[in-house]
């Protein structure tokens, strides 16, 4: 800022120099404007150009340096310091030589931006000079980021146009529109829908009868069926208040979380495995997935969540809830194997972070700021790397979820544990040792005559005299330890592994006496092992650490030639408490393919997103309130920078998922993106409206639901019809009706168990293994996915499977379930035929079916009548009309019949037969798996 | 429901039922027969056979493989992916190097800091294999592919494609999605997307893996990362239906069960659509149950080789056991080109213990590649044969690849380890120009040299042969027009007959 500034006085100062010889008229025009043009008022202008004469020297033009303004481009210089009138600049943007810039319609330069250029070119056309300026300071002072300038990049200025953007407006709240029909008047969201409808010449849908009503509301807030009695009840229910009664209790029920959780568990991409090659395990990520319901179930505040979620490591008084919160880093997509060889991942995590937070919790594709300023967005490559710098300290590490006594206790006895058995392995080795010699020799000569004859001339050859290439060979055979033909080998069963799964075949027998020995030895060790407490449960959480440091895992052997880098740093992968500690420091457009390139680049200091200060700068730490616990306090910044109300984003962003998660669509239909990509609002004030609301009632996401359930909007009817209507708003964008949506994967498969009478209600806990065939798991050969069968303990609820990157559910895979490698933003919905067979042939539909005809049966007696309208009430929540009823009774009897003349059954059986035939036709029907 | 939809008994028939939807969608009354109740058996009887023969299929402009114009005239209008997995050396099977004989034993040198994936690096290390040149075009081919050695005039090979990492499963994301990152969708995934399929009766994208297991990586080789789950591979399995769930278990039902149920299904479903008129998506699943119906048909005839000659049968390698399972894999290929199905993967290896399973040959180069080329020579070779002998190669083009090359220097004196700096593929009909070969690598097959090739350039130029520009083919995703070649991607002009970029 402090260089701008200079810039300017030096300007006036000129100016006032050279006014004696303008003209009058140049004189009066001058001053009647305004002070001369700074460089910075020019960039604002000429950075425009930069998509095309910045980095990618359009017609061989860089305007981004005056020297690259000099030099022009393939039609001669761009300006002529002091004579305007003979720049080329000039002319192009004026339009007096064409083609004229900037290229494209409706974008030429106003008169205004025209005279700025002429007079900064007149007056010398100072500035530009492209050497190094500012770079980022250290931003915890006051005082706003100023765009950076280094060799090679040049930050975008951002300038009150970017900031003029809706979505980067602060959310204005509006009173509710006035409306006419008392139907409307009583929710203001109704207001705003109304007045929308209005105002286009649709007609609203009357509300839905309360049959519809009611199965709406359990398949949308807890997704499983309404029960018969339950439906009777509503029905019956005559006070006026009946229906709001029954959003409040569904909005309380444990199965509200179940539904809505996985929502959020989309957005944030949540997975059991991290993919790749090995798939492994996420041990703990299923206790997030349960924080998450539970933080839907309890209405936990959404600025809490988002914070807790972000830096749950870093309040001042964590708890177990806010801990495992943070497992949200960990369950993205990972490699987890030679992580050591390979530092580019590092930052592939980190741009999975980026992507994930912003997109999640702000509807912007920071990330795609990551190679270049964004293309569309006021968001500059800095700022990514700003962001990243807020991220930068995290290192993964499982925090026991325990009380500290007990952490301690049980650490203690571990010490203890190996101190004893210490020395008896140490006992053991001595006695393996010989062996483990002789083995070794056996081996490598075994080994040594496979190979051809010139290797066995290497190795046979005394090392002072071999060849550069035979050093070589020989080198290689004496390190491949990866081959299991020429290991180091084993020979005995470790005590730490009794099942024996790392044991490899030995070549040379122990002797009988040394063995005893050594049993003895393991037995011993057993026996003190028993006093190890059992695991403690722990959280996948994070800290603030160096992840340069972290502990080797699979594939991190430190081992000659494999790749591994090696860093300056030996200490500490976390500190400990009352150590100091630093964030390792973070290199611009570092990518850690090439460390020395990396370090050549300035270093970055954690930041916000420019757009969005506007000259304000919030704190880039919020470090807690714990000497015992050092760390940056980055994280917690940029989480309650992130759940500030001021944020425009925010509030916005979470209403319209909200509204999108009840009606299939969002305000914004693309609830990941409220940049220049995404789309406009439908409806702005109510967004605005409902977004100032949520921040009103304290963040509560059960709030907004209320308002929202107790909307006539939500009430209308979706079997609504106006030829009018559809030719004015085919996909009913303003809501002129309910829209039928259909339900996904997961509540497929919940109803169906909901309507069969089988679902298991366990609640939370480790993920089950839903039964697939031998086949679909052949196709992954890693990973942790058990065969199961169809039985109870697999029939729980959807959002409880185990989620693998490398092997989907097959059922819920076709129906839409998202990649979950990356943020969903709403669920695709397609219809394709390998969903029919799934609900015709899968063995889990065809036992559903049966549980469910028996269910009817054991309910309603023999009579086909009443198993049909038992059938309608169950998995429809209504009557069977008239037709229905007659066609169903012709089915059953034909399937009766059906069933009788095949084999030999009894009548009973054969009814049962033909019942579980109709059962299924109503599981498959779409009445069944559409939200109405 | 009258009052709700006063319009519904109007002159004006919004109601789409099960039977108009069928005459939109251009069945007529064969559709309406199929529907009600012929037998299968019936069905392709009455059709002569030719009812699964890549016919028009139903499914209306709602279908998400409903077909698709190219953006331009397309030369290919199917492709065949010949996917090798493990690494296949192409300095002892395509590019024949003097200079490793020659240098045979001694350390590379000057070609700056060599990474290899496991132990430390070795001297250098000449072929076990002959190499002779065949054909007009003279290609290089070792002893190994004594078959494929015979056609090489209808091969475009490029000797300098390139990948940018050395893991196993990045490398197969690399080829197979474009990013060595999880997540992005498949190629095959990206042509059904961009073309639909004119046979909705098959799955449009077919995966067939190799019957000793699932490759590095696994399904996420064919996912259709963010676009819609519809455009995901189908897996045909070895044995019994290939399709998941494409039949009822006799255990609970039976198939005259299934399709009392689905006609019974039709009607509920009816009722239930005519209370909402013009809902697309209610008969377009509608559809979706007429269309699985045929499927049944389908899929088990596209599979059945009991059609097929003995010639034919031996021209695959089905008479021999080392090439019988590839060759069968090929054979499919070839019926489910000829009904239609937009893309096809074979894999020929497997993760299991990939020193022998797969083309991961750390062990033995001479042992491993002769093994696995043996399994895959005659069969590839019979396949290309037959799609040109029956006018299929001009509008199928064959791709032959792996995730990366391998090592000039040797891995314990005789293995080879990982080399993603250089590989050969090649690729076949479809519009490929045959006998080229393109690129070269550095003498001793280090590093890509002339015309390096990248991942992005081999895919923008496979989608070119179909009629799909790759920097058009985008699909809006998290605020960006994603594409398969992301910001990247040259067309290679001796293949697309497209000027050179300067």
């Amino acid at each position: 800022m402090k260089r701008f500034g200079i810039l300017r006085r030096r300007a006036v100062g000129f100016l006032f120099v050279t006014v004696g010889i303008l003209a009058l008229t140049s004189y009066s025009s001058l001053v009647a404007q305004k002070a001369p043009a700074t460089e910075k008022d020019v960039l604002q202008i000429v950075e425009r150009c930069y998509q095309c004469h910045g980095e990618a020297q359009s017609g061989g033009l860089d305007l981004r340096t005056r020297a690259g303004m000099l030099n022009g481009g393939n039609s001669g210089p761009a300006i002529v310091p002091g004579h305007a009138d003979q720049s080329l600049l000039i002319k192009r943007v004026s339009g007096e030589v064409t083609p004229r810039m900037p290229l494209g319609p409706g974008n030429p330069l106003t008169a205004d931006e025209v005279a700025v250029l002429k007079d900064w070119i007149d007056h010398g056309a100072a500035g530009f000079s492209g050497a190094a300026a500012p770079t980022t300071s250290d931003l915890r002072g006051s005082g706003p980021q100023p765009a950076v300038v280094i060799p090679g990049y040049r930050e975008r200025v951002i300038n009150d146009k970017d900031r003029q953007w809706w979505a980067f407006r602060p959310p204005v709240r509006n009173a509710a529109p006035k409306v006419a029909d008392a139907r409307w008047t009583r929710n203001p969201i109704d207001a705003f829908i109304k007045s929308g409808l209005e105002s286009k010449g649709l007609e609203p849908a009357p509300q839905a009868d309360k049959r519809t009503l009611i199965r709406r509301l359990y398949l949308d807030l807890t997704g499983l069926l309404p029960p018969p009695e339950a439906v009777e009840a509503f029905v019956n229910d005559a006070s006026p208040n009946a229906y709001e009664k029954l959003v409040d209790k569904l909005l309380a029920s444990p199965n509200y979380g179940e539904r809505w959780g996985r929502f959020w568990l989309d957005v944030v991409r949540y997975a059991d495995s991290s993919g790749f090659e090995y798939d492994r395990n996420i041990t703990d990520a299923w206790r997030y997935r349960d924080y998450v319901i539970k933080a839907f179930n309890e209405d936990k505040p959404f600025d809490k969540f988002i914070v807790e979620q972000i830096a749950g490591d870093e309040l001042d008084s964590p708890t177990n809830d806010s801990l495992t919160a943070t497992t949200y880093y960990r369950v993205g997509p990972r490699i987890r194997f030679r992580e050591k060889q390979n530092p580019s991942n590092r930052y592939d995590y980190m741009d999975d972070m980026i992507r994930t937070t912003f997109q999640g919790f702000m509807g912007l594709s920071v990330n795609c700021a990551r190679c270049h300023d964004h293309k569309f967005d006021p968001i500059t490559r800095m700022d990514y790397y700003r962001s990243m710098a807020m991220f930068w300290g995290y290192v993964d590490y499982d925090t026991p979820l325990a009380p500290k006594a007990d952490v301690e206790r049980s650490e203690q006895i571990k010490v203890e544990v190996d101190r004893e058995t210490a020395p008896l392995r140490a006992e053991i080795a001595r006695i393996e040792q010989p062996y483990r010699d002789r083995d070794n020799k056996v081996r490598v000569e075994a080994a040594l005559a496979k190979y051809p004859e010139d290797i066995r001339v290497a190795v046979r050859t005394p090392s002072e005299k071999r060849t550069p290439g035979q050093k070589l060979l020989v080198a290689q055979l004496q390190l491949n330890i990866d081959d299991p033909d020429v290991i180091i080998p084993v020979p005995v069963v470790p005590a730490d592994d009794p099942n024996g799964t790392r044991r490899r075949r030995a070549m040379v027998k122990i002797d009988a006496a040394d063995d005893a020995k050594r049993q003895a030895l393991f037995r011993k060790i057993v026996q003190i092992e028993k006093k190890l407490p059992p695991p403690l449960p722990k959280a996948n959480a994070v800290r603030d650490g160096d992840f340069w440091l972290a502990p080797d895992d699979l594939g991190d052997e430190q081992r000659a030639g494999n790749g591994r880098f090696s860093y300056d740093k030996t200490c500490c992968f976390v500190p400990k408490p009352g150590e100091h500690y630093e964030v390792p420091e973070l290199r611009f457009a570092a990518n850690g393919a090439d460390f020395e390139a990396d370090k050549k680049n300035v270093e970055v200091k954690p930041g916000f997103l420019t757009v969005l200060l506007n000259g304000k700068l919030p704190p880039a730490s919020h470090v807690p309130n714990r000497p015992d616990y050092p760390t940056s306090g980055r994280r917690r910044a940029l989480g309650e920078w992130i759940a500030t109300a001021e944020n425009p984003l925010t509030s916005r962003v979470i209403v319209n998922r909200i509204w999108g998660w009840h009606f299939g669509t969002g305000i914004v239909s693309t609830p990941n993106s409220f940049g220049k990509m995404g789309t406009a609002p439908t409806n702005p004030e109510l967004l605005d409206w409902l977004a100032t609301e949520m921040v009103r009632q304290g963040w509560s996401v059960k709030a907004m639901q209320r308002l929202i359930l107790n909307s006539e909007t939500y009430k209308m009817a979706s079997s609504f019809y106006r030829d009018t209507n559809t030719e004015k708003d085919p996909k009913n964008v303003y809501l002129w009706k309910f829209p039928l949506h259909r339900v996904e994967g997961e509540i497929v498969r919940d109803i169906m168990l909901s309507a069969s009478g089988q679902l298991n209600p366990q609640f939370g806990g480790k993920p089950f293994f839903p039964s697939i065939p031998a086949s679909v798991r052949d196709a992954q050969p890693r990973g942790e996915w058990q065969l199961t069968k169809e039985e109870p303990a697999t029939w729980r609820r959807g959002v409880y499977a185990y989620v693998q990157r490398g092997l989907r559910y097959p059922m819920f895979e076709v129906f839409d379930q998202p990649d979950l490698n990356v943020s969903c933003e709403a669920r695709n919905v397609s219809t394709v035929p390998t969903q029919a067979l799934t609900l015709l042939n899968n063995s889990f539909m065809l036992m559903q079916s049966k549980f469910l005809a028996e269910r009817v049966w054991k309910e309603a007696g023999p009579d086909a009548n009443e198993q049909i309208k038992r059938l309608y009430r169950i998995t429809l929540s209504r009557e069977p009309t008239r037709v229905e009823l007659s066609l169903n009774e012709a089915f059953i009897q034909k399937q009766r019949l059906y069933a009788l003349s095949r084999g030999n059954p009894s009548q009973d059986a054969a009814a049962l037969a033909a019942l579980m035939d109709l059962a299924q036709v109503l599981l498959d029907s779409n009445e069944f798996i559409y939200i109405g | 429901m009258n009052e709700l939809n006063p319009s519904s008994k109007s002159k004006k028939p919004r109601f789409v039922s099960r039977r108009d939807f069928w005459m939109e969608a251009g069945m007529g009354i064969g559709g309406l027969a199929l529907v009600d109740l012929l037998s299968r058996d019936q069905l392709l009887a009455a059709e002569s056979g030719t009812a699964c023969m890549g016919s028009s299929g139903p499914g209306g402009a709602e279908s998400p493989y409903a077909p698709k114009a190219p953006h331009f005239k397309a030369k290919a209008n199917a492709v065949i992916s010949l996917f090798m997995c493990g690494g296949l050396s192409h300095i002892d099977t395509f590019q024949y190097k003097p200079a490793l004989i020659k240098y045979n034993r001694t350390p590379l040198e000057g070609h700056g800091d060599i990474i290899v994936r496991q132990g430390n690096p070795g001297p250098l290390m000449m072929s076990p294999f002959k190499f002779k040149q065949y054909g007009q075009s003279g290609a290089w081919v070792s002893e190994i592919f004594p078959h494929l050695s015979t056609i090489v005039d209808d091969l475009a090979f490029i000797h300098s494609a390139k990948g940018t990492s050395n893991d196993h499963t990045l490398s197969h994301l690399e080829w197979n999605t474009g990013s060595i990152l999880v997540g992005q969708p498949s190629v095959g995934s990206w042509i059904t997307y961009g073309l639909g399929t004119v046979n909705q009766n098959l799955p449009s994208y077919v995966v067939l893996y190799d019957g000793r297991g699932g490759p590095y990586g696994g399904p996420q080789n064919w996912a259709s990362g963010y676009l819609p789950a519809a455009y995901q591979g189908t897996v045909f399995r070895s044995t019994g239906d290939p399709v998941l769930d494409l039949m009822p278990s006799s255990e609970y039902t039976s198939l005259e069960r299934e399709r009392a149920r689905l006609d019974q299904l039709a009607k509920i479903n009816e009722e239930h659509a005519e209370r909402y008129p013009g809902a697309s998506e209610l008969s377009a699943r509608i559809a979706s149950y007429e269309l699985a119906y045929r499927m049944q048909g389908c899929a088990p005839e596209a599979v059945d080789l009991a059609s097929e000659s003995d010639e034919t049968k031996q021209l695959y390698g089905l008479n021999e056991p080392a090439t019988e399972a590839f060759g069968k894999q090929c054979l499919l290929a070839r019926r489910l080109v000829e009904r239609g199905v937009r893309f096809i993967q074979l894999i020929s290896g497997a993760y299991v213990n990939t020193n022998v399973t797969a083309w991961d040959a750390h062990d033995s180069i001479d042992s491993n590649h002769r093994q696995h080329a043996k399994e895959v020579d005659k069969p590839i070779t019979g396949l290309i044969t037959d799609l040109k002998r029956r006018g299929l190669l001009d509008s199928t083009l064959v791709e032959f690849h792996s995730e990366f090359g391998r090592m000039p220097i040797s891995q314990r004196g005789v293995g080879r380890d990982h080399n993603p700096g250089a590989m050969t593929i090649f690729m076949a009909g479809g519009g490929v120009p045959g006998g080229l070969n393109i690129g070269t690598s550095d003498d001793v097959g280090l590093n890509a040299e002339e015309q390096p090739v990248p991942v992005h350039d081999a895919h923008a130029t496979v989608l070119h042969m179909l009629g799909l520009d790759h920097k058009r083919l985008t699909y809006y995703f998290n605020g960006r027009n994603m594409r398969l070649t992301d910001v990247a991607g040259e067309l290679v002009p001796q293949i697309t007959g497209t000027p050179k970029k300067a």
